[in-house]
Parts: structure tokens; C-alpha cells; sequence
């Protein structure tokens, strides 16, 4: 595994709920990652991000971990929940809010 | 450019019974894709089979982006009622 690879492990596996993205949630830099912190940031819960533009090698990076063309990616728990339709679906649905709820509880 | 016939033929021939609308400038594309091989699936997987059959045009990124739904037949006849 290269360095790039153990350090998204470790970030991931180091935060329950984690967003790759385009910016920053304060500044996002593209409007999939914008849409996706927004409903992140609607689910109540605090969460990691990873500003990819800050970072050339886990911007590439990222999509071979995640085995996801696009950005953004969240994961939860450890594993990808999906990039930003699925995200935005599962915000509508409520179940984004009960996925990063829950691996919030377990990681305390 | 990528017309969106060639994405709704790739996505028909590579999923069963499927049902599959697709708009886009050449590039971003979005998608709403029925089939019964969606059943019992989390969106994760539903989306990765999506991007399997689609992923030659991807890596070359003649396909830059496509945003999709994706339903099994019953949850499309639920969002007609």
C-alpha cells in the first residue's frame, strides 16, 4: 500500500463520518460538493472533511480507495456511502441522518 | 462528445429489463435507470454496477460526469401514484 493509500486508511478509519470534497464546507469549489456538505451539515452531526484541491496525490488517491469515479465521497463508519446523488437521496429519504447519527454513537 | 443514446443502449444492453432515460450535453449527462436487478441493492451498489458498464467512457472521460437515479420497478411505480 502506498503512502497516499495508508493515509486516506487512516483518515478514514479515523473519523466516523468523513466528506472528500472540492473546497472546503465554508468555501466548496464545486456545486456536487457544496450540495453534499450542505446536507451533511443538515443531518446536525459534526463531520471531517479532506479539501481534495489541497491535495493532488488523495485527490487521484481517493478515487482508487474508494474504487468511486467521482468527488465527493463520504464515508461512514469507515465504509463509502456514496458520492453526491446518493448522498442527496438519502438526506431526502432520512436515512443519511440516521447513518452518520449512528456511527457518530458508536465511535464515542 | 457521447450522445445519450449510446449511454442508454450501453446501460439497456447491461442491465435486465431495464428502463432508462437519459439527457446531457455530451458530457454531463443524468440518468433514470429502472430495473429489477436493483432489488435488495444499497444505492452503493446500484451506482457501482452503473458506473461498471460505463466505465471505458469514464476513464477516457469522454463520459465527465453523470448523475443518476436509480429504481427498481416497484419504487417507480410508487413515485407515479
Amino acid at each position: 500500500m502506498t503512502d497516499i493509500q495508508q493515509s486516506i486508511r487512516e483518515q478514514v478509519e479515523g473519523n466516523p463520518v468523513i466528506l472528500y470534497m472540492k473546497g472546503s464546507p465554508q468555501f466548496p469549489q464545486c456545486g456536487f460538493s457544496m450540495r453534499a456538505a450542505q446536507a451533511l451539515a443538515g443531518c446536525g452531526v459534526e463531520f471531517a472533511y479532506v479539501n481534495v484541491l489541497e491535495d493532488e496525490g488523495i485527490r487521484q488517491g481517493i478515487k482508487d480507495y474508494g474504487n468511486w469515479p467521482t468527488i465527493p465521497q463520504l464515508y461512514v463508519g469507515g465504509e463509502l456511502l456514496g458520492g453526491c446523488d446518493i448522498i442527496m437521496e438519502m438526506y431526502e429519504s432520512g436515512e443519511l441522518k440516521k447513518a452518520v447519527q449512528a456511527a457518530t454513537e458508536s465511535a464515542e | 462528445m457521447m450522445e445519450p443514446d449510446a449511454i442508454r443502449a450501453l446501460l439497456e444492453a447491461g442491465l435486465n429489463s431495464a428502463q432508462v432515460e437519459v439527457i446531457g450535453d455530451g458530457r454531463h449527462f443524468q440518468a433514470r435507470i429502472i430495473s429489477p436487478d436493483f432489488e435488495n441493492l444499497p444505492l452503493i451498489k446500484r451506482h457501482r454496477m452503473v458506473y461498471d458498464l460505463l466505465q471505458a467512457h469514464i476513464d477516457s472521460d469522454v463520459l465527465h460526469a453523470i448523475s443518476m437515479r436509480t429504481l427498481t420497478p416497484a419504487q417507480a411505480a410508487a413515485e407515479q401514484d
